[in-house]
Parts: structure tokens; sequence; C-alpha cells
């Protein structure tokens, strides 16, 4: 079977924050497009995986980048000895065989390519190969399903009007602070009390978020300090190399962040 | 005081070892403070400061540098509503020990703004009294905070030092009342003391309100005072050095100046003894008085260059018409400046968001593109030759043209005459005032996003007197002062705008961008004393307005007025006016015009 590699085979830890799970399910009997908003690092990418492990089914995914085209989604022709031959592209493939295509980052790919994925997001379900000639009607399990990160950094760069009203959006945020604490203590394999001290530490830095920094520290971060700790390094270095240090370079935003720090222990 | 050098602090001024009830994740080191630095005097540290505050309490502290204590006391930090006053270096602390108390005070003042609650009335207490129940206060908002960040305990615990002595004092029984209450496992053999602590811990789970405080803090001064101590009101300085001076928690009546209380200045670091009289304010800070834009004295002002007008009814310029003369900017408050700018916060980072992606620079050719409006022709020939020898070519042969740098100056040219005293329709803010406010807001958004820029300030009394002001220039970093020169704008006399415009543009054209930006803040019809002819001023500027644009400058204009649509229009064209009636309709018009000035 040619998706056999995009199944998932043991179930991904997630711990759901509300009825997301519900919502999901139901966007997906109806084979409603979804679009998971949230910011980095707070589980959108595992909670698709979830589902996709809950529904069996299997999942495409395909990092979207500004230099990527609309034929490194849909397919291009490719030469080999003999002249030239057609190569699916991962949305195609996930069209023909009826997988769950998660476009992660959508905003990140240039408007021009967003657009080819219009077609598939109506009742027409449909996807034109156009250099080929042929019309790819979706299987019935297709799903599309995009993630969106809604920085208020990125006026200039958004999803278009056309686009964004083609989806359901469940909202993703860094969860309440016991849930987040019971999440990074499980990922991590950290006792209550030292996770839900990441998190509060943690916390201090999501504060910076618009006064200075661009984000705080996302529960992928905490959870690496996490793993950190679990490998015996002091908290002081864990929380440097895994908060700190990465998501800032200003000597004084680090000198406050790790004051910072020592104010939560 | 002078005991707190002997201070238990680390010499790197990091904080001590973890509370050991967080054990099995080690012991927390901060030995890392000394590898970020920071110096140990406040305008050093002011941004890590306000980073450190922001990241406790969600909320981006207001910090200024207190005024020089004429008597050269030891100073403390002070609070008045949000404002923070910080002395500008804590005497004997140097290096990392100073970076320690400058964090511990900051926390203190914070808990302080966090866990308090109204001021607290002074009516008839006594200095004593009002000591203790600030005392008091301190504790119960310090308590509150270790609540949620128990570390913060490492940053104020090492200041406490008061030891037991043989003849107590009251300055030294407060001293080991405050180490008593935030160190409870500490002894002290004092009757007085035990008192306090249990009175304070028995009342622990009503911390939240204030008003416990009040009502220990009273019947402990009423103890002392039996003990027949002596208690200095005028001399007392409020211990250990980290803690404010609690002028914040009070409100003194009969001072009169209650009402401005939220947003005043503060007084100098000392308490003062609730003797009837208002405190005393010392010497007011150099800045207070706000100055008239225009300086009394005519000869202040240096004629610096002639300009022609333009005369639409003879249709040709009139040489020389009118004389452009340079007057010292007035200063003015820039504290409501401040505050306003520290409010729109959220209106800053969205036009900086706008402004800083913006790329306006010469474009440059990229090779090998995916996608493009023209062959690399090195690329196709090598694609080619892989086609013809039967490998895979690489689909990459194109070249584009793409704008990726930011090579950009702009002058902000503002509008002082005297009709911008009147009030908007729309908000019935003074139009001046928001002209102030945007162009704050944008010179920090600029200054954040990195484009070179200047601040220029125009009105007109006849022709010959046509007055500029330079409130920053391209080479000064946009700060304190230059805020203050904008605060110190008064409306008065006209509006005289194509001489303005005129020698804004000369100034443009000597800077060396790839684009120059003039960017006119204006807030009606051009107008001065010696014309009647009303079209004859707007007919002017949009002259001057098309040779800039003719030299390669772009110029447009942010229009206060809403009803300005019409001669607006006719002076800078329809396209190149925004309009902005209110602060928060900003970023929108930021967003505007980089998107005109990047198609």
């Amino acid at each position: 079977m040619i998706l056999s590699d995009h199944y998932i085979a043991d179930e991904p830890y997630y711990r759901p924050v509300g009825d997301e799970i519900t919502l999901f399910e139901a966007a997906y009997a109806m084979r409603l497009p979804v679009m998971l908003k949230g910011p980095t690092g707070c589980g959108k990418t595992r909670f698709i995986e979830h589902m996709a492990w809950k529904l069996n089914k299997p999942i495409v995914t395909v990092a979207c980048h500004e230099d990527m085209t609309a034929s490194d989604l849909v397919g291009r022709f490719l030469l080999d000895a003999n002249g030239t031959i057609w190569h699916d592209g991962p949305l195609c493939l996930a069209v023909r065989h009826g997988a769950i295509c998660y476009l992660d980052e959508i905003v990140e790919a240039r408007q021009d390519t967003t657009v080819v994925i219009h077609p598939l997001t109506d009742e027409r379900r449909i996807l034109p190969l156009e250099k080929k000639g042929e019309l790819v009607r979706a299987h019935a399990g297709f799903h599309l399903v995009i993630s969106y990160n809604p920085g208020y950094q990125s006026i200039l760069k958004d999803l278009k009007e056309s686009t964004k009203q083609r989806f359901c959006a469940i909202e993703f945020g860094y969860p309440e602070a016991e849930v987040e604490a019971e999440i990074v203590a499980h990922e991590a394999g950290i006792g209550p009390d030292a996770a839900a001290l990441l998190v509060t530490i943690g916390e201090r830095s999501r504060n910076l978020r618009g006064h200075g920094l661009a984000e705080g520290a996302s529960t992928r971060m905490l959870i690496h300090a996490g793993q950190l700790l679990k490998h015996g390094i002091q908290l002081e270095a864990a929380c440097r190399i895994a908060l700190i240090l990465p998501i800032t370079d200003d000597t004084d935003l680090r000198g406050a962040l790790c004051a910072a720090v020592a104010a939560c222990v | 005081m002078h005991a707190l050098r002997n201070t238990r602090l680390p010499e790197d001024g990091a904080a001590p070892a973890a509370n050991p009830a967080h054990g099995g994740i080690g012991r927390w080191e901060v030995s890392s403070f000394a590898r970020f630095g920071g110096g140990d005097r406040f305008d050093t540290l002011e941004r890590q400061l306000a980073y450190f505050g922001t990241a406790l309490w969600g909320l981006a502290p207001l910090l200024r540098v207190a005024a020089a204590d004429p008597d050269g006391g030891q100073r403390r930090t002070s609070f008045s509503g949000p404002t923070i006053l910080a002395p500008a270096t804590f005497r004997g602390y140097s290096g990392a020990q100073g970076r320690h108390l400058y964090l511990a005070a900051l926390a203190h003042v914070q808990a302080h703004l966090h866990h308090g609650g109204r001021r607290f009335p002074a009516g008839s207490l006594k200095p004593m009294q009002i000591a203790l129940i600030s005392l008091i206060e301190d504790a119960r908002v310090e308590h509150l905070a270790m609540r949620g960040l128990p570390g913060l305990g490492h940053y104020w615990q090492p200041y406490h030092v008061a030891e037991p002595t043989a003849s107590p004092t009251a300055a030294s029984l407060m001293a080991r009342l405050a180490r008593a209450l935030i160190a409870p496992d500490h002894a002290d053999p004092d009757g007085w003391i035990a008192k306090a602590r249990r009175l304070f811990f028995e009342a622990e789970p009503e911390w939240h309100d204030p008003a416990n405080s009040r009502r220990i803090g009273g019947l402990l001064g009423n103890d002392l005072g039996q003990m027949r101590l002596q208690f200095d009101g005028l001399r007392h300085v409020v211990e250990p050095v980290y803690r404010d001076d609690n002028k914040g928690l009070w409100h003194f009546e009969r001072t009169g100046d209650e009402a401005a209380d939220d947003d005043a200045l503060p007084l100098p670091a000392r308490l003062e003894p609730d003797d009837g009289k208002p405190p005393q304010s010392g010497s007011p800070p150099d800045d207070a008085d706000k100055v008239r834009l225009t300086p009394i004295d005519p000869e202040a002002g240096i004629p610096i260059a002639r300009y022609p007008e333009w005369d639409h009814l003879i249709g040709a310029a009139r040489l020389d018409w009118t004389t452009l003369v340079e007057y010292q900017p007035a200063l003015g408050d820039a504290g409501p400046l401040a505050l306003l700018l520290h409010r729109h916060h959220a209106l800053l980072e969205r036009m900086v968001g706008v402004i800083q992606p913006a790329r306006i620079s010469r474009s440059t050719r990229l090779r090998r593109q995916p996608d493009g409006e023209e062959f690399d022709l090195d690329a196709a020939l090598t694609a080619t030759i892989d086609q013809r020898t039967g490998l895979t070519p690489d689909p990459r042969i194109y070249t584009r043209f793409e704008r990726r740098m930011r090579d950009l100056s702009v002058l902000l040219l503002l509008d002082g005459s005297r009709s911008t005293n009147d009030r908007s329709p729309v908000s019935g803010q003074r139009v001046l005032d928001l002209e102030i406010e945007a162009a704050a807001l944008l010179a920090r958004a600029l200054e954040r996003s990195g484009d070179l820029f200047a601040i220029r300030a125009f009105c007109s009394n006849k022709r010959d007197d046509v007055r500029y002001y330079r409130i920053k220039d391209f080479a000064e970093p946009h700060g304190a002062l230059a805020e203050q020169r904008l605060a110190g704008l008064a409306g008065e006399y006209s509006t005289r705008i194509g001489a303005a415009l005129r020698h804004a543009g000369a100034e443009l054209a000597l800077r060396q961008s790839y684009r120059k930006l003039l960017l006119v803040i204006t807030d009606g019809e051009p107008s001065d004393i010696d014309i009647a002819d009303r079209k004859y001023l707007v007919e002017d500027a949009r002259h001057a307005a098309h040779a800039l644009a003719r030299d390669g400058i772009d110029v447009f204009c942010i229009g206060l007025d809403g009803e300005g649509e019409n001669y607006l229009h006719r002076m800078f064209g329809a396209r190149r006016v925004l309009h902005v009636d209110r602060i928060e309709k900003l970023p929108e018009c930021a967003a505007a015009l980089y998107v005109r000035l990047t198609t």
C-alpha cells in the first residue's frame, strides 16, 4: 500500500485541554477542512498526529516555506532516460489515496501556492493537475488540515480571505498551568513539582511576549528543559540552554530572564 | 545602614542556594548572573530591569531615574501610581551587588503595585505609626509575592541583617522586626517583636486585605509608644536598602495635590512626618516647568535660508520671498508623554510589526530562482546540458529582482501652529496633543525599526519669519531629550507650510538613502496673517510638494483634521494623504503608508 509508511503505529501522547477532539472528529466526519491556530510549540502537530492515530488514517505532512511552489504540493514531470514521468506531490498523494494532508505553517507559503487547495476545500473536492491534464477526484477519506500561527507581527503576512473562509478553526493556546505541568511531567519524565516549577518559569518568559520577545517559551521548550533535568543537568543550566539562550540574543533580556528564573525557585 | 555593606551577599551578587523545599531538582545557583553583566548604574540596567519586571508580573514597569537627593542622604526607590523612581546609583553597591540590589528593589516595588490596595489615609497618624504600618505592609506584599514566586525571598533576605543590640532604638527595633517578618526562622529575643510576629502570621488567611497592615501596625505603634523610645520621623530612612520610601502607600491630606498623584512625579525618597504641612518636594525636576515653544527674544532665532514662493495668480515663483529662521526648541515635561506611550505599548508593537518588514531599497538580482520574469542564462544552459546528458535538470532557471534590504531616511515635519490648540470634533482631544503623541509613537517605532529619521516642527509669523525647530537630528539617537523637545511644542502663530516643506526637502536631499520620505503631520489649512487669499498658500504648498517629488522625495501627509480633505488632497495628492483622528488609527495609517511606499 502506497501510504503504509504514513500510518502512525503507536499512540502519540496528547492531553486534551477542551473539547478539541470531539470537534475535530465531527469536522472529520463531515470532511470539513480544519485550521489549527495557535502559537508555536503548543501542541498543534501532536494533536493532528494523535487524531490520525485515533482515526486510523495515514497522514501526509508538508512543512510550508516561502520558496514552495504549487508543483511542490501537487506534483511535477521529472525526466528519466526515456522522457518525462509524472511524479505526484504530497497533496496529490493524499487526495488520491485518502489520507489526512497536514499543511504545517501555511502562512509561510506564498499566496499563489495556497490557492491550489481551493477546489479541494469546497463541495467539489477535486484537484486539477493542469500540466498533466488530469482531474483528480478526492478519495472519500481525504481530509485537509492546515496549521496557522496568528502572530500579531504578521500583519503583512496573512492568509487570503478566500482561503480563510474555507476552514473551520480550532484554537490552541498554552494550556492552564496545572495541565501544562502534567504534560511537561509526562513528556520529560520528571516529577510534578519540577514540572510545575518549569511551567512557572515558562510563564515569566510569556509575560515578555510583545515586550521584547516575539513569543515566550513554548510547552515544547519546557519539555526540552525537563528532559535535560531528567538527564541530570542542573536546573539553572537546563533553563539557560533550553529556555533562555534560544529565544533571544539580547543580553539585557537574557539577564532579566535569568534573574526572573531565580525569582521562581 | 552602613552595616549593610557586610551583608551576606555572595561576591558575585548571586542569589543564595535554593530553598531545600524544592529538593530533588538540584540547587539553584545563579552563577550565570555575572555572565550577563549589565553594570550597577540605573541607566545601564534600565532595560534589563524593565524586562525583569515584565517577566515577573506581566506588566511593564514604568521606570524613571529619581532626581539626586539634595542633602546627599541614602536614597531609596519610590513609587507613585504606576511610576517607579529609582536612584541613579545605590552608593556602596557596585558590580553584581548593585545589579542584585536594583532587581530586589524593583521586585519589592512591584509587589506593592501588584498586591497593594488604595493609598492609606495618613489622617492624624503619628510618624512612628506611619513607619510601622508601612513596614507591616512591606512584609505583607512580600509574603504574597513569594507565594507565587518563592525565589523572590532570595532577592530580599540577604539584606535583612539587623541583630539584637544592647540598647534598642525605635529604628533598630523596626529593622529587626522587618527581618523577623520576612525570615520566620530567624530567632529574636524581643517580646515586642515576638508579639508582632504572632499578630502578623495569625492574620495570614486575610493577608490579601491591606487593612490588616493598618490594624497590626497601629497596635504595634501604640506598644512602641509606651516603651518611650525616641523616633525621629524626619531622619527616618526605611530599612533595608532595597525597600522603597513608602511614599506611594500614603495619602497625606491637606497637600492639595492628591488629584494628580497618579501621574505626578513623586516626591524625594524620604518619609515626611505628618505635621500638617504638605510634603516638601525638594528641588523641582529640571524639566518640570513647561516653557513656551517660542523664545521671547526674537534674536534667539537664526535666519538660515531664503526660499521662493509660488504665486498662483501670476503663475510664477517670487524669488527669495520667505525667510526660514531656526529657533531652539523649548523643553517640556516628557513624563505624561512617556506615560501615554507606556499605555499605548500594544499600538507601538503593531506599528513596529508594520514598519519593520517593509523592504525599501534598490532591488537586487536573485539568480537561480524557481520562477521569475527572465531566464538566468547560466542556469538555463546548465539545465539544457543536464537534459541532453540524461541528468535531472535543476528547475531553478530564472532570475528576478527583489528588494531585500532597507535604505530609508524619514523626516517628520510637525505643524506647530496656533490652530493645533483646537480640540478635535471626534475625540475632544487637543489636536496638538494628538500630533505630539502620534509623532512620539512613530519616532519610537522608527527607532525600533532602525530607520534613520529626524523630527522638525514649524510655524510662521509672516513671510520673513518662518520658524523651524529641530526636535531630533538624523544622527542623534531618539531618547529622552527628543521627547522633552516634543513635549515642549506649543501651538503658536500660523501655518506657512510651503517654505517649511522646501527646507525639509533640502535637508532630506542631502541624505544618501535610496528612498527619502517627508512625512508632514498637520491639522489644517495653511494660513498666515499677511495672506488673505485662501488659495495662495495651498497652491504654493502644492508647488513645493511637486518640486520635491521631482527630486525623488516622497511627500506624505498625515491629516489630523477630518474636514481637511479638500485642500490636503490639493496640496499633496489624494493618494498621499492619510487621515488619523484617533491615535488608535496610527498603525493602520503606518501600514497604508508603507504599502504605498513599497508598491
